[in-house]
């Protein structure tokens, strides 16, 4: 299987190369002309894949001073929720724990099943997601959207690091489906990117 | 002939005037006629079937009458029928008979024509007498089997089918069951103790869809210049009796206390009255089958009368043909980043500039001139990814095709497709395939392997130690969570996939894009595990080389199956 790799070097040893094997060296150069890009087309830094296939939402000071969020929703709907870069939990990168034990149940013990989602709990705009521990000062964050929880991200409960080196990535905090409809009213109290940088001195 | 025919409708008429029932003289003209053909049959009885409306057919059915008597009255030469010696004490059908009996029943036709004005055939509710109600609710009669036949065949060759065989089906409303029941229960009572019962009347008489089948089918082959047999066209007769139905409905619910199967709420039934559509009367008509089945004589006797009674129309005729699906396979490449695979709308829109499955399809269906076709693929990709390489094994299925699909037309196909201005897609190894066509594509579809050339960018320069450490992997196990894009219509699970191997190829001219070439299990997704989705995928290319890593573009470039790989 991993010679198959390789077998763009012609044939060592003979050099009667039969009918097929040209076949197939006919077929790699085809496949190679539509492979390999021309180095002009490249951008220098290509637009990531959060950039390509989600629109980026901000909530700042979120119920309380300082405590921005993110909402990334997907063309799909879905919308992943996380901590801003000003979120004031992620200043001097000291996160140290995350506890997904808020409200009336851990949101990390949910199980939802099938297409349909079965078992995901509705949540408001303000219900607690999880605990997020700075120096023992916790802060609490929250769902921004009203919809259905369906899946939060306990990596954080092993790696609560991840926050402090990539809070908008693998340091998301949880998914969540909206309806359509709740989806409108509550983007309306949300900022777009362009806004949400203008707000916070950022370039 | 003919001025035997006028003479004989005259005096008819005179007999027909005024009453709908059928004369004592008349029935005994018909009698004799009957009996001087087929001279084994009992002259009282014959009189007496016939004078409770039972027609010439069914009567020589329950007397176990078979062969070609069915398709006489046809004006070619008899040597076409076969001669057919019969099992168990009905007559010896044998060729001379059957001319003479030919002749005299074309008379004795004559007769019966003039009784079906006003009443149809007491058991087969006009379907032996070619008495019907046709597409436009207009009554037909036609005068001989030949006739029906000729109209049968003019609705085939109407619709253009490029054939060499036939089958036929036909199919009664089941209230036909229940009337030969009751005349045969009829008979045994009157008749019972008769020297000639036991022998000819408890013969396995033939049913009224073999009959109708035996009449016509000598003709059709010869109309249609074809053989009957095989099941590749299909021309298919469906009679339907809405008023008995609706009838039996309400039998079996009040009889039998069960449980209608729905087609409509109860109310909504009985106001449907007349509206009772040919669909609903079909469902029915099985349930009551099984019920009649399970029902002992004694209370039958109690719901059915005995002999049954008149009915004054006939049954409701749908004529249907065509041909068997044929099954195309092949495989195909996408060259565009923006075409689908399937037919992709959404909120009247169409995502992307065209679907794969619709420009082969489109293509197809009119060289064979089908009605319509379905697109099935093994396996599928996104729209942004191309498909290279061998190709995607797919299958066309062209639904009532009117020309055969020959080689020549597979090659067309071909042509056509590979030679569209806009190039988007291609098609290799195209040819006719049976019904295994299916089997073939399903067949370790889950265990393939697929390779792929992926186009990557990562946040830093790509070392030679990298290149080192994504070679090394064999085999490698990453877990993958429902990739966010699809997550609103997959459910959220953890995914086990296998990576087999990997191989870096650097791009000249840039540090920190390259090329990655890779062999995975069936289903992995690669663009999630290039980026990680949020670290749902892991590892990752990004988590393997300690940065962030973004794809560009994704080509498939090997699914590894076995099937249409030649021509």
């Amino acid at each position: 299987m991993d010679d198959s790799v390789n077998n763009n070097d012609t044939p060592s040893a003979s050099f009667c190369v039969n009918s097929s094997q040209m076949e197939r060296s006919k077929e790699e150069l085809e496949l190679r002309e539509l492979v390999v890009p021309d180095v002009r087309d490249l951008p220098d830094t290509p637009p990531s894949a959060v950039e390509s296939n989600f629109v980026c939402y901000f909530a700042p000071d979120f119920m309380k001073p300082g405590h921005d969020q993110y909402v990334y929703r997907h063309a799909n709907g879905l919308c992943v929720i996380g901590l801003a870069s000003a979120h004031v939990a992620l200043k001097e990168k000291g996160v140290t724990a995350v506890d997904f034990n808020v409200g009336k149940s851990n949101r990390s013990e949910i199980k939802v099943t099938g297409k349909r989602k079965r078992n995901a709990q509705h949540f408001e705009a303000n219900t607690a997601l999880c605990k997020v521990c700075t120096n023992d000062v916790p802060y609490i964050v929250r769902c921004c959207v009203k919809g259905s929880l369906l899946e939060v991200n306990n990596r954080l409960i092993e790696q609560p690091g991840l926050l402090n080196s990539s809070a908008d990535r693998e340091g998301y905090i949880a998914i969540i489906m909206p309806r359509p409809t709740d989806w409108l009213k509550d983007k309306n109290s949300l900022l777009s990117l362009e806004d949400y940088k203008k707000l916070r001195d950022i370039c | 002939m003919s001025t035997e025919v006028s003479q004989v409708n005259g005096d008819a008429e005179a007999h027909f005037a005024a009453a709908s029932e059928v004369t004592e003289e008349v029935t005994n003209k018909d009698a004799q006629v009957i009996t001087e053909a087929i001279p084994s049959l009992p002259s009282h009885v014959v009189k007496d079937l016939l004078s409770i409306g039972i027609c010439v057919r069914c009567i020589l059915r329950l007397f176990g009458v078979r062969g070609c008597t069915y398709s006489c009255f046809s004006p070619l030469p008899l040597d076409l029928h076969l001669s057919i010696k019969e099992s168990k004490g009905s007559h010896d059908c044998t060729v001379g008979n059957c001319s003479k009996a030919s002749e005299n029943l074309n008379s004795a036709h004559v007769f019966e024509e003039s009784e079906v004005k006003s009443v149809c055939c007491s058991i087969c509710l006009g379907v032996l007498q070619f008495a019907y109600c046709n597409e436009k609710e207009m009554l037909v009669r036609k005068d001989s089997a030949t006739e029906f036949a000729v109209s049968i065949a003019e609705l085939v060759k109407q619709e253009g089918h490029q054939i060499d065989s036939f089958s036929l089906e036909v199919s009664v409303p089941p209230i036909i069951l229940a009337n030969e029941r009751a005349i045969c229960l009829y008979m045994k009572t009157k008749y019972g103790s008769e020297p000639w019962f036991r022998e000819m009347f408890l013969a396995e008489h033939i049913s009224v869809k073999d009959a109708l089948k035996l009449s016509i089918i000598d003709s059709l082959e010869a109309l249609l210049a074809i053989k009957y047999g095989g099941s590749s066209f299909r021309i298919r007769l469906t009679y339907t009796h809405a008023k008995t139905s609706l009838k039996l409905q309400n039998f079996l619910e009040k009889d039998q206390g069960c449980k209608r199967r729905k087609t409509g709420s109860e109310d909504s039934l009985d106001a449907l009255g007349s509206d009772f559509s040919e669909q609903s009367a079909h469902e029915v008509d099985a349930v009551f089958r099984r019920s009649l089945d399970g029902l002992p004589d004694h209370l039958f006797c109690q719901h059915f009368k005995l002999p049954p009674e008149r009915v004054n129309q006939p049954c409701h005729l749908a004529f249907l043909c065509n041909r068997a699906s044929v099954y195309i396979g092949g495989r195909y490449l996408k060259y565009s980043r923006n075409v689908s695979q399937s037919r992709w709308i959404i909120d009247d829109e169409r995502m992307g500039q065209a679907s794969v499955e619709e420009i082969i399809g489109s293509n197809m269906l009119p060289i064979l001139r089908g009605d319509n076709y379905k697109f099935h693929a093994a396996g599928r990709e996104d729209i942004d990814v191309r498909m290279l390489g061998s190709g995607r094994p797919f299958l066309v299925e062209v639904q009532n095709a009117r020309d055969f699909p020959s080689s020549v037309a597979v090659k067309q196909m071909e042509q056509k497709i590979n030679n569209l201005e806009d190039r988007l897609v291609a098609v290799k190894n195209l040819k006719v395939v049976g019904n295994q066509g299916w089997a073939l594509m399903r067949e370790g579809e889950a265990e393939k392997q697929k390779q792929y050339a992926a186009l990557v960018w990562i946040s830093h320069p790509l070392e030679e130690e990298d290149v080192k450490t994504i070679s090394s992997f064999k085999d490698m196990c990453i877990l993958q969570r429902t990739p966010i894009r699809v997550l609103h219509r997959r459910s959220p699970l953890e995914r086990e996939k296998i990576i087999h191997w990997m191989k870096v190829e650097r791009i000249t001219g840039s540090s920190q894009y390259f090329l990655l070439y890779l062999c995975t299990q069936a289903g992995t997704y690669i663009k999630e595990f290039v980026h990680g989705d949020f670290g749902r995928t892991h590892p990752s290319i990004g988590s393997i080389l300690g940065c962030r890593a973004e794809i560009l573009q994704l080509d498939v470039t090997d699914v590894k199956m076995d099937c249409f790989l030649t021509e």
